[in-house]
C-alpha cells in the first residue's frame, strides 16, 4: 500500500507553505532543496542551460543515460519546479533580480566569490528585498586557508573524521583501509545543517523582519558528525580504533554484528554486556525453543555479576543461536523481547515493510513524461498539521520557463524565444 | 557577542537522554532558545556515565565526562520527579509557559506520564511537540526500540559501507543519532516557523530509523524503478566508485571514477591516509604530471575513464608507491595545488590539532566547565551573518538549575522548593545530594 503524493487526504499545507526558495545548487545543496520542498516551500530550481551537473549522474533510468533520467537527479529534486536561467548573461541577471525579489531564500553552491563577481552578491541580492536569507553552502566556507580546495564525498569524509572511525577489526579483515561510508552522505550532512541554519535565520526574520547571510561549511558540518570521537580525544587524548559494524573506541570491544544462516547479519547493539538475569532468561528460553541455549538457562546466570563477568561466553553462545537462524526472525523476535536489536537490511528488505507501510513512507510519485508512478521514500517525520510529503517528481531541464518566465515575470512568448536563441534560458 | 540569536524568546522544555535528543536540543540552545533539561538522578542519562570521556585527574561521577558536556552545552537543567502527582503539576506549571517540548522516549512512554501532546495542548495549545522513538509513535512496530547502529543496520546505510566479500563495516559512530539529532532539531524550527506563519502549534512524530532510509540517496530508486539487487558482484566497492571485475554500475557516490581512493601515506601510521579522486581526464593528467609521471603510469591503459577503471589494480598500487613518500597533509596540498581533489583521512586529534581551516574558522570555542576546567566545545558549521549561533553556556550539572527555574520562572517559594527537596519530588529521598546542590538551597 502506497500513498498517492499529489492528494493529502486532510487537505494540509506544509509547514514551509508561503516561502518561496531560489535553489542554485550541485550535489551539495539538492538535498537541502528538496527538503524545503518536501516540507511545503515552492522550490525554484535554477539551472544552468542544458540543466545541472548532477544530472549527469547515474544510475539512470533502465541504465539508459539521459539528463530526465538520472534516479540520482530524481531523488534529491523532489517538490521542485525547474527553469534554466545563464547568470553569465545580462539578461540572466535581470531576470535572476526579478525573481529574487519574489524570494524569501537562496540557497546556492557555487565557489566561494562566484555570485559576487557577477554583481549577485548577498548585498545586491537583499538590496530590493531586506528581509532576504541567502545561504551559500560551500565546501569549507567563504574563508579560511582551505577554501579553494576540491573536494568529493570521499573526500570530504575523509577529512570530517567518518573515515578514522569506520573500516574493520584486524581480525575480520587485515590491513583494510579506514572505509567511507557511501549513499553521498558528506553532501546530506552539509545539507541538513544548511537547513537549520536557513530555518533559523527565517525565524529570525519572523521576529525582526531582517534576512541575512549564512557561510555554511560541509567540511565543518561532517567534522561535527562523528559522536563522541572528538570527545573522547579532548578527554583521553586517545584517538579511536576502528571496529567492524559498531562504534569505533579506544579499546577492544566486544563484537555485536552477527552472521546469521541465511547469509545476513544482525546488530545486537552492546549484546552480552548490556544484560542483566531477567533479561539473559528470556533470551536463553527463546533459544532453548530452538535447542540452542546452552547453559545459559544454569542457575548461575541468576547472578548479576556472573552474567557481567560471563559476557563474552554469552556473547559466543548467541553467535552460534544466530548461526543458526534466519535474520528476519532473529531481528524481529529479540525486538519482541524488548531488545533493541536490528538487521542489516538492503533495499530488497526495506521494500513492503508493514511498518514503514503504516507511516505511510511509501510513496508513488508520477512521472506524466513516461506514464508511470514510482515509489519514493517519503517522510521520516509525520507533522500532524502541516504534511511533510513529495508534491511532484523532479522537473524536467527548463520544464518551468514558460510558468516562470511568461506566468510570474510577464514576458511575451516570443521574448521567451529571444532568451532561448540568445542563450540565456 | 552583542547581536541577537535567534531563537531568542523560544523556552524549550527538554526530556531528551542519550545522543539524538539531547543533541537537538543542543543546538536551539546555540541558536539562543532557553533549553531546561529535565532528569532525574535515579534514571541517569548514559552518557552522564561515559567511562571514555572521564579525563585523567577528574573527579568521575555524572557531572565529569566530555561526551555528555559538549551534547548539552547551551542547556539549563533541573532534576523533577515527573511520576509524582506533585512532580507533574510543576513540569505542567514549566511546560504552559514554553514553547517547545522535545522528548526521545521509546513511543508511548510520555503518555504514561500523562504528558501525551493531547494533554499538554489543553495546558499549551500551541505548543510545539518534538517525539523522536527509534520506530516513531505509529506504525505496527512504535514499540520497537533502537540505538544509532541498529537504525543505520535497519535504515539501510549499514550496508553501504565497507569492502565486497567482506562484512558490512558499517558506520563507526552513531550516525543516526547525530542525524537523528539534527532531524529533532529540523523538526523543532520547521514547526515554530509553521506557528508564527499560523499560530498553530503540533505533533511532529519522528522516527529516527526512517530518516536513514532516504540517506541511502539512489539506492531507494535504483531499487523501485530499476529493480536492482543489492548484494550484488563487487558491491559495496569500499572507497572506490566501482569495483574492478564487476559490471560497471553506479554505486551512489557522484560519478563512476577513477582513481577514487584512499592511499597510504608517509609514517605508515593509523591514520596516515589520503584520498585521492579525478573527475576527469584532466584531473588524472593533472595527477600524472604530479606524480613525475612514473613509469609505470606509461602505459596507455590509463588514459580513458575506462580503462582507468579496469586497471584499478594497478593504477591504485601505483599511486600509492608515490603516496608513501609524503605524508599526508603535504600529499593533499600538492595535489590541491596541482589541481587534485585530495584530502588527507582525519582523526579527532588531526580535526582539533592539526586542521587549518577548522582553526581559521574557530571550530572549537573554549568555556569553563565546573568539573572539566577549561572545555572545548565543538561549534556551529555555519555563520550567520545578523544572528550567530553561538556557545554561550557548559552543560548543566544534575539539577544545578532547580532554584533559579523553581523560583524565579515559575515562582515557587523557597519553602515549597525545600519540601520538594524533602518529599522526593526535586531529588531522591535516599540519595545523598551533591554539595552544589545543598549550597544553592542556602
Amino acid at each position: 500500500m502506497t500513498n498517492d503524493a499529489s492528494s493529502n487526504s486532510d487537505g494540509l499545507a506544509g509547514p514551509l507553505s508561503g516561502l518561496r526558495v531560489l535553489e542554485l545548487a550541485d550535489e551539495k545543496g539538492q538535498f537541502c532543496g528538496k527538503l524545503m520542498g518536501d516540507l511545503g516551500a515552492d522550490v525554484i530550481k535554477i539551472e544552468p542551460r542544458g540543466g545541472q551537473n548532477t544530472r549527469s549522474v547515474g544510475p539512470f533510468y533502465k541504465d539508459i543515460p539521459h539528463p530526465d533520467r538520472s534516479l540520482s537527479f530524481w531523488h534529491y529534486n523532489t517538490s521542485k519546479r525547474g527553469i534554466t536561467l545563464n547568470l553569465e548573461s545580462t539578461e540572466g541577471r535581470e531576470l535572476f533580480l526579478r525573481l529574487t525579489a519574489t524570494a524569501d531564500i537562496v540557497l546556492e553552491t557555487f565557489p566561494p566569490g562566484y555570485l559576487p563577481a557577477l554583481g549577485l552578491g548577498y548585498k545586491d541580492l537583499a538590496a530590493g528585498n531586506p528581509g532576504l536569507v541567502v545561504c551559500s553552502l560551500t565546501p569549507f566556507g567563504q574563508t579560511g586557508p582551505w577554501r579553494d580546495y576540491l573536494t568529493c564525498d570521499l573526500a570530504h569524509l575523509a577529512a570530517g573524521g567518518q573515515m578514522a572511525s569506520s573500516g574493520y577489526d584486524s581480525d575480520d579483515v587485515a590491513d583494510a583501509p579506514p572505509i567511507a561510508p557511501g549513499g553521498g552522505n558528506a553532501w546530506h550532512i552539509g545539507s541538513h545543517y544548511a537547513y537549520m541554519g536557513i530555518m533559523a535565520a527565517l525565524f529570525y526574520r519572523d521576529t525582526t523582519g531582517e534576512g541575512q547571510y549564512i557561510d555554511a561549511s560541509v567540511h565543518e558540518a561532517c567534522a561535527l558528525t562523528t559522536e563522541g570521537a572528538i570527545a573522547i580525544y579532548l578527554s583521553t587524548g586517545e584517538v579511536v580504533q576502528r571496529h567492524t559494524g559498531r562504534h569505533a573506541s579506544p579499546d577492544n570491544s566486544v563484537k555485536i554484528q552477527l552472521p546469521t544462516q541465511d547469509g545476513g547479519w544482525v546488530n545486537v547493539t552492546r549484546s552480552g554486556s548490556a544484560l542483566n538475569p531477567a533479561r539473559l532468561r528470556r533470551l536463553a528460553e527463546w533459544m532453548d525453543e530452538h535447542g540452542l541455549a546452552q547453559d545459559l538457562l544454569d542457575e548461575k546466570y541468576q547472578d548479576l555479576a556472573t552474567v557481567q563477568a560471563d559476557a563474552r561466553h554469552t556473547t559466543d553462545v548467541l553467535a552460534n543461536f544466530f548461526a543458526n537462524m534466519p535474520q528476519e526472525d532473529l531481528w524481529t523476535g529479540g525486538q519482541e523481547r524488548d531488545f533493541p536489536w536490528g538487521a542489516i537490511r538492503t533495499m530488497d528488505e526495506i521494500m513492503g515493510d508493514p511498518h514503514l507501510e503504516d507511516r505511510g513512507f511509501f510513496v508513488e510519485v508520477e512521472h506524466p513524461e513516461l506514464g508511470q508512478s514510482f515509489t519514493y521514500p517519503g517522510a521520516a517525520a509525520i507533522y500532524n498539521g502541516s504534511p511533510w510529503a513529495i508534491s511532484r517528481r523532479a522537473p524536467l531541464i527548463g520544464e518551468h520557463n514558460e510558468d516562470i518566465f511568461c506566468g510570474e515575470l510577464a514576458l511575451s512568448k516570443g521574448e521567451l524565444t529571444l532568451l532561448a536563441e540568445s542563450g540565456v534560458i | 557577542m552583542s547581536l541577537p540569536r535567534p531563537l531568542e524568546g523560544i523556552r524549550v522544555v527538554d526530556f531528551t537522554w542519550v545522543r539524538a535528543g539531547p543533541w537537538a536540543a543542543r543546538w536551539l540552545g546555540t541558536f539562543g532558545a532557553e533549553v531546561i533539561k529535565v532528569e532525574w538522578p535515579e534514571n541517569l542519562d548514559i552518557l552522564r556515565m561515559n567511562r571514555f570521556t572521564i579525563p585523567t585527574g577528574v573527579e568521575p561521577g555524572p557531572n565529569s565526562t566530555g561526551q555528555f558536556a559538549d551534547t548539552n552545552a547551551n542547556k539549563r537543567g533541573i532534576t523533577l520527579n515527573v511520576r509524582t502527582p506533585k512532580g507533574l503539576e510543576v513540569i505542567k506549571q514549566l511546560i504552559a509557559v514554553s514553547d517547545v517540548v522535545i522528548e526521545n522516549f521509546s513511543s508511548r512512554i510520555m503518555q504514561r506520564f500523562g504528558l501525551g501532546y493531547d494533554e499538554l495542548k489543553q495546558i499549551k495549545p500551541d505548543i510545539v511537540y518534538i517525539s523522536m522513538a527509534g520506530f516513531g509513535q505509529t506504525g505496527r512496530h512504535h514499540y520497537y526500540g533502537t540505538m544509532g547502529p541498529a537504525a543505520q543496520a535497519l535504515s539501510g546505510l549499514t550496508f553501504l559501507s565497507g569492502l565486497p566479500g567482506a562484512p558490512p563495516a558499517g558506520w563507526g559512530w552513531s550516525y543516526l543519532d547525530d542525524t537523528g539529532g539534527m532531524y529533532g532539531a529540523m523538526c523543532a524550527l520547521t514547526a515554530l516557523r509553521h506557528r508564527n506563519a499560523t499560530g498553530k502549534g503540533q505533533h511532529v512524530d519522528l522516527s529516527q530509523m526512517i530518516t536513514g532510509i532516504t540517506l541511502t540517496g539512489s539506492a531507494f530508486l535504483d531499487k523501485t524503478v530499476n529493480g536492482r539487487e543489492a548484494r550484488r558482484e563487487g558491491y559495496p566497492p569500499g572507497n572506490r566508485t566501482t569495483w574492478p571485475g564487476a559490471p560497471v554500475t553506479n554505486n551512489y557516490r557522484g560519478p563512476t571514477v577513477a582513481p577514487h581512493n584512499s592511499y597510504r601515506t608517509k609514517g605508515g601510521g593509523y591514520n596516515d591516509w589520503c584520498v585521492i579522486a579525478c573527475f576527469s581526464n584532466q584531473e588524472w593528467k593533472n595527477l600524472l604530471k604530479l606524480m613525475g609521471p612514473p613509469s609505470w603510469a606509461d602505459a596507455s591503459r590509463f588514459d580513458t575513464l575506462s580503462g582507468r577503471l579496469e586497471h584499478q589494480e594497478d593504477l591504485d598500487r601505483g599511486i600509492e608507491s608515490w603516496t608513501k613518500t609524503l605524508e599526508k597533509y603535504e600529499l593533499a596540498d600538492k595535489c590541491q595545488a596541482a589541481g587534485v581533489r585530495a584530502m588527507p583521512v582525519q582523526s579527532s586529534e588531526d580535526r582539533v590539532e592539526h586542521d587549518p581551516q577548522l582553526r581559521d574558522r574557530g571550530m572549537y570555542t573554549e568555556m569553563d566547565h565546573p568539573m572539566l576546567g577549561r572545555w572545548k566545545f565543538q561549534n556551529a558549521p555555519f555563520k550567520l551573518s545578523g544572528s550567530p549561533p553561538e556557545m554561550h553556556r557548559p552543560p548543566p550539572m544534575i539539577g544545578q538549575h532547580n532554584r533559579e527555574v523553581m523560583e524565579e520562572l515559575l515562582g515557587l517559594s523557597h519553602r515549597e522548593l525545600e519540601d520538594g527537596y524533602k518529599d522526593g519530588t526535586f531529588w531522591p529521598e535516599e540519595m545523598p545530594m551533591y554539595p552544589y546542590v545543598e549550597e544553592a538551597m542556602k
